[in-house]
């Protein structure tokens, strides 16, 4: 097929417009993910081809409006600037038409070419609501087309409309948004002014001056660099006096006034409500979801649903996957001649890999359930309902569910952080999600308080670690938010979307996009972290343990007769020769190089191994234990394990509650702090906080140790 | 007055606005502008945010940031002053 022409479209529109669903109808299955520049905000590409043109539309995030404010909307402002998009689609709510102009007033002044979806125009008719669409093109100055992306009606029309303005056929005369005298004189003052700079020559210069207005920090910035600036500050100076003694208030707001009395008048002349609206699905659905009586227990339920879904769906999920992997493990095995290459193989890649992929299914099923949540338009309610917690900790009500989803896994929580606007509400709520004691970290409590205190002690010692966990993991919020990430947090004023029922579709998309991210971003790195550490615990190796086993096995073979005696007698030496290994090796010796430090806390060498290869997954913390006391595999159930500890003079209750509350709190595992630093983008961060939580779990260990010494 | 002050099925016309920077700018663009009138509808089930409606936006607000816009109050709740398409009167059903 031949070349074909290439169109660059892009999708503006606020929150809920209905964007994302009309990006998915216009492009299909002709998409792929990546991220904006420099930022963690996902941008949604596809193409569609059309009458000999391919055109190639891009996502922009949800905004209400263009400011500096937020990221999303720094994103979407440099996009069109930067990218020169041929055609901008502004989508807008039908139903809620009023609202959504204030992103149309803004694009419009940006000059950019403008053309209008009018989304869900099926719900504007249903609603009884009658829009004189040719009325409302006079004043906007640029083409409207009805669309509903949800029964894909009006895109062949909105495909033509892109194609017949960029081929200039249907040309309609621009409106420009006038301001009250005082603020339009001074728009074109400082465009006059800032035609002198040549270099600004790629920026719209009325633009720049109306973002000047406004006060717009990045535009202040840009401005600042020239030498025509000074006049500039005259002439802002001078605009500010002169609203403040007529209107008693500043350019910011009397521009924004301006836009809104414009979107008021358009309402008024091209909108007109047929009949009385009546109380909507959504007013009878939040009567309940939102009663200061049900509101807590609804939020409650759906988030133990979202959490039994994730976890107790997606366990079994991950047995059949970890089986899986044993049992490719076991066939390449013996395919294998060499000792040293099966190793690496068999218990170095594969282990890697499988240890990259089981936790795909608890990404996948939490991220289904997330964007059906965000979709469906609860999310916003439920940070509504369970703010007033999370703010006490400075944190935002968009945290709760993160932090929650932090008690079966770190890693899906830490990604489900990106609804938070905010860096440092989000930097906060990453940073204490390792706090919430994950899955992985149950064998080792179920081990230690199984070995020593009764059940019905024992779990309340199990209660108290997942406690101690959600009261350091807040008070640290407090701390980081007071402290080290001090900067404005995400303000909350937020819009309540109506209930709508989520596309299938587009909440499998979100979850797939997901799952991609996290293989193709951490799983490389967590490949690699796995590979290290199963070096460190694996090598050097000693020749002369593998020479002093064979030694020993002839000798067995040679003494015992009885069988049974022999076999065991033989698995007993290997032990034996494994625990030495471990010894030998650079774990070995790292345990025993922390021993000084970690002797306060009543740990051996020994622990100091297992808390180091508890970096690969904190459930090896169990069975390096085992192995290092010479019990080859083991797991929390293994009654001899149990024994062993209760009867080694080193390891008592004190020891062991200190263990647990330093398993709880010291570093997550590989997995979870490389996608940490990839939601993070910075290893600074992420080693600020490592330091941080080896500082807390030492404290508190210590604190535990000879607390409970003196008490026990 | 102060948004914050007011009390659940409470009117108010906005007056002016006293938040600053990130939040001020955050207010203006969801609409929340000198002249606009609307009402309190609910407080959340722990007393905080609220939540307000006007020209068909249902708004959601800590009261600290609430704290950050003027107001003059028009009606109470029950005083069946019509407000737009507003819920003074809920009917199951209806």
């Amino acid at each position: 097929m031949r070349d074909l022409k290439e169109v660059k479209v892009a999708l503006a529109g606020n929150p809920n417009s209905g964007k994302s669903s009309l990006f998915n109808a216009l492009t299909g299955s002709h998409q792929k993910v990546g991220n904006f520049s420099g930022v963690t905000i996902e941008k949604y590409e596809g193409y569609v081809d059309y009458r000999g043109y391919r055109i190639r539309v891009v996502d922009l995030p949800g905004t209400y409006s263009l400011t500096a404010y937020s990221p999303e909307e720094l994103v979407t402002r440099n996009y069109l600037i930067e990218d020169v998009p041929d055609i901008v689609i502004d989508v807008v709510e039908g139903p809620n038409l009023e609202r959504n102009l204030l992103l149309t007033t803004q694009l419009m002044e940006m000059e950019v070419e403008l053309l209008v979806a009018l989304n869900m125009f099926d719900e504007v008719e249903a609603q009884g609501i009658d829009i004189d669409v040719k009325q409302l093109q006079r004043l906007l100055g640029c083409h409207i087309v009805p669309t509903s992306a949800k029964k894909k009606q009006g895109l062949g029309s909105l495909l033509d409309h892109v194609i017949r303005i960029y081929e200039g056929n249907i040309e309609i005369k621009k409106n420009k948004l006038a301001f009250r005298p005082e603020v339009d004189s001074a728009t074109d003052e400082i465009t006059q002014l800032l035609a002198h700079e040549p270099e600004l020559g790629k920026y719209n210069l009325r633009w720049l001056a109306i973002k000047l207005l406004e006060n717009d920090k990045e535009v202040y910035n840009l401005v600042r660099q020239y030498p025509v600036w000074v006049k500039i500050e005259l002439a802002l100076q001078h605009v500010i006096q002169e609203t403040e003694a007529v209107y008693k208030s500043d350019p910011e707001i009397s521009i924004t006034e301006d836009r809104y009395a414009f979107i008021r008048g358009a309402m008024q002349e091209c909108v007109k409500q047929r009949r009385e609206k009546k109380q909507s699905l959504t007013d009878y659905i939040d009567l309940v979801v939102l009663n200061r009586v049900l509101g807590l227990p609804i939020f409650l339920f759906v988030v133990w649903v979202i959490f039994h879904m994730t976890f107790t769906l997606g366990t079994p999920i991950m047995d059949w996957l970890d089986a899986l992997f044993g049992m490719v493990a076991e066939s390449v095995s013996p395919l294998l001649p060499n000792d040293t290459l099966r190793s690496v193989l068999v218990d170095g890649v594969i282990a890697g890999v499988g240890g990259v992929l089981i936790f795909l299914p608890n990404i996948i099923l939490l991220f289904i359930g997330l964007s059906f949540l965000e979709a469906s338009g609860y999310m916003a309610r439920a940070a509504f309902v369970v703010d007033k917690v999370m703010h006490r900790f400075g944190l935002h009500g968009k945290s709760f569910i993160p932090m929650i989803t932090g008690f079966g896994c770190s890693i899906p929580a830490i990604m489900a952080t990106r609804t938070l606007k905010s860096r440092s509400d989000r930097l906060a709520t990453i940073m204490i999600i390792p706090f919430m004691s994950c899955g992985a970290k149950l064998p080792v409590y179920v081990l230690l308080a199984g070995a020593f205190f009764r059940p019905a002690v024992a779990a309340n010692v199990m209660f108290g670690i997942y406690m101690l966990g959600i009261i350091v993991g807040l008070f640290s919020a407090l701390i980081m938010k007071k402290t080290i990430l001090k900067s404005e947090s995400e303000p909350f004023v937020m819009e309540l979307p109506p209930y709508r029922w989520p596309s299938l579709r587009s909440v499998l998309v979100q979850a797939k996009t997901k799952a991609m991210m996290y293989l193709k971003k951490a799983g490389t790195i967590i490949l690699l972290a796995v590979l290290l550490i199963w070096t460190f615990s694996n090598y050097p190796k000693n020749p002369e343990l593998d020479a002093g086993l064979e030694r020993q096995i002839a000798t067995i073979e040679q003494t015992i007769i009885d069988e049974e005696q022999k076999e065991r007698a033989i698995i007993e030496a290997e032990n034996k020769v494994n625990a030495s290994q471990l010894e030998y090796s650079i774990a070995g010796r790292a345990g025993k190089l922390l021993e000084p430090v970690i002797r306060p806390l009543g740990f051996d060498w020994r622990i100091g191994v297992a808390l180091v290869t508890g970096l690969a997954a904190k459930e090896v913390v169990v069975s390096t234990m085992g192995t290092i006391y010479s019990l080859g595999e083991s797991d929390e159930t293994s009654p001899e394990l149990k024994t062993i500890l209760k009867n080694d003079p080193g390891f008592d209750e004190a020891t062991a509650l200190s263990l647990m509350v330093f398993v709880l709190l010291y570093i997550p595992c590989v997995a979870a702090v490389s996608v940490m630093k990839k939601e993070i983008g910075e290893w600074k961060a992420v080693a600020i906080y490592g330091a941080y939580a080896l500082t807390v779990a030492w404290i508190f260990s210590f604190i535990t140790y000879r607390l409970a010494n003196l008490l026990l | 007055m102060l948004l914050s002050d007011l009390k659940v099925g409470d009117k108010a016309e906005v007056t002016g606005l006293l938040a600053e920077s990130g939040i001020r700018r955050r207010i203006l663009d969801m609409g929340l502008v000198k002249g606009v009138r609307f009402k309190v509808l609910r407080v959340a089930p722990l007393g905080d945010p609220i939540e307000i409606v006007f020209k068909g936006v249902y708004l959601t607000l800590r009261k600290n940031e609430a704290a950050g816009v003027q107001v003059e109050k028009t009606g109470e709740v029950g005083d069946g002053r019509p407000m737009g398409n507003q819920r003074s009167r809920w009917r199951f059903g209806s």
